[in-house]
């Protein structure tokens, strides 16, 4: 059984139909990108899995690790170990990114039915974390996003995931905004984290993060399907050629 | 409040709660009178359901009050389509030295807001519930640790049921 099964997955927003069925099968210890162009339904799809209320699911079947994803609310998706890497992420003003990452924890740790991390002993942990992803400390008392640069809100990111340990990371654009040294550490981090029991879907409009995150399996989606996968080689023939050039005749265009 | 002794402060800081077809009308008068008076103004309103709040102020600078200043922030927090936010400052000055500041927001509990935290594994209750505790913990710290503790569940208490 993949940890993640998606058949025919259909979602539109505002009545407009964007995904058009999806069919996508991902394994623990892989990694897949999904890749398109602008408006292709890439982040459709990684809003879709982590159950965006502004999406409605009008076909289609997602297992999680043998669960029925679909029937989950958002936030007991992420409990069970998916994490949306968000491609803006939201300020949250006045809440202090520790007490943030506390509530966030020990919501997982009470779905799995383990004691809950007081102050102490989740400041104990949130440090070790921070330093794992180089981070300054000082970072933990400033409120959420807020006033953080676009480089900084992608480490922040990484910070979370590093706290929350999820086991399928999605991430939307994690590369947007960001400068090449700011994209070595914020892909570094991901593959630090990336154990032998995670995935990860990439969804990126460049090859350029690929490089680092190494991906086994590439995916173009366009107008709503998948409409050629491969391995690497599909990333660089996308690069030379662009995404009309390697659609399969007959595909519908992009919007 | 009235400000009469040379080098007199004031300080006056707020959270008013408005819900289904609630109206409150808030504020507060600071009135400076003696030289280099300072005060400072931190007002929060919240309203969910039909709720309006108008915060209204007066600052009041007279004639003697050489080098008064006043500083007022005022911050409002829309839950829903229907809530309101209105507010009207007063500012009435006599003294050419004095300086009077005004700050107004208004914002909403967004839809991403309250996505970001269910995807971090928080409902949305708790969610809603720390986005108006970070609206306004800029004056509840400023409280004793238990009413602090005491206004976020009195907060938490009174908008059960209002999350969008």
């Amino acid at each position: 059984m993949a940890m993640l099964e998606v058949r025919g997955l259909r979602a539109e927003v505002n009545g407009v139909e964007i995904l058009k069925g999806i069919d996508l099968e991902v394994n623990t210890g892989e990694t897949h990108a999904i890749m398109g162009p602008n408006g292709s339904g890439k982040s459709t799809l990684a809003n879709v899995l982590a159950g965006h209320p502004n999406y409605a699911v009008t076909g289609g079947s997602v297992t999680f690790e043998g669960r029925d994803l679909l029937a989950m609310a958002a936030e007991e998706r992420a409990r069970a170990g998916l994490f949306l890497s968000f491609q803006h992420p939201v300020e949250i003003p006045g809440v202090r990114m520790e007490h943030f990452l506390r509530a966030a924890y020990n919501e997982a740790r009470k779905a799995a039915g383990e004691p809950e991390l007081d102050v102490l002993k989740f400041d104990r942990l949130l440090r070790t974390k921070v330093k794992g992803v180089n981070m300054d400390p000082a970072f933990t008392k400033r409120s959420v996003n807020e006033g953080f640069s676009g480089g900084e809100k992608k480490r922040n990111e990484v910070l979370q995931m590093a706290v929350l340990t999820p086991r399928l990371r999605i991430l939307d654009e994690i590369d947007s905004g960001l400068d090449v040294d700011a994209l070595r550490d914020v892909a570094g981090g991901v593959n630090e984290l990336g154990g032998p029991g995670t995935a990860t879907l990439v969804v990126t409009h460049y090859e350029r993060i690929l490089n680092y995150l190494n991906p086994g399996f590439i995916h173009v989606l366009m107008g709503g399907r998948i409409v050629r996968s491969g391995g690497r080689e599909l990333a660089q023939l996308i690069e030379q050629h662009g995404y009309e050039g390697i659609a399969p005749s007959g595909a519908d265009a992009a919007s | 409040m009235l400000l009469q002794g040379d080098g007199s402060v004031g300080e006056f800081y707020s959270v008013a709660l408005t819900k289904a077809r609630q109206q409150a009308d808030t504020g507060t008068k600071m009135t400076h009178i003696g030289k280099n008076t300072t005060s400072r103004i931190i007002s929060k309103g919240i309203s969910a359901g039909h709720g309006q709040n108008t915060y209204r102020g007066l600052v009041k600078v007279l004639p003697g009050a050489e080098g008064a200043r006043n500083f007022t922030q005022c911050d409002s927090l829309l839950i829903g389509e229907r809530a309101g936010a209105h507010t009207v400052p007063y500012i009435e000055v006599a003294n050419p030295s004095a300086s009077v500041e005004h700050e107004a927001s208004t914002t909403k509990v967004s839809e991403e807001q309250l996505f970001f935290c269910q995807q971090r594994g928080l409902s949305r209750e708790d969610a809603q519930s720390l986005i108006i505790n970070g609206f306004v913990r800029e004056v509840v710290r400023r409280l004793p640790l238990e009413f602090a503790v005491e206004a976020d569940r009195l907060l938490a208490m009174n908008l059960e049921g209002t999350v969008g």
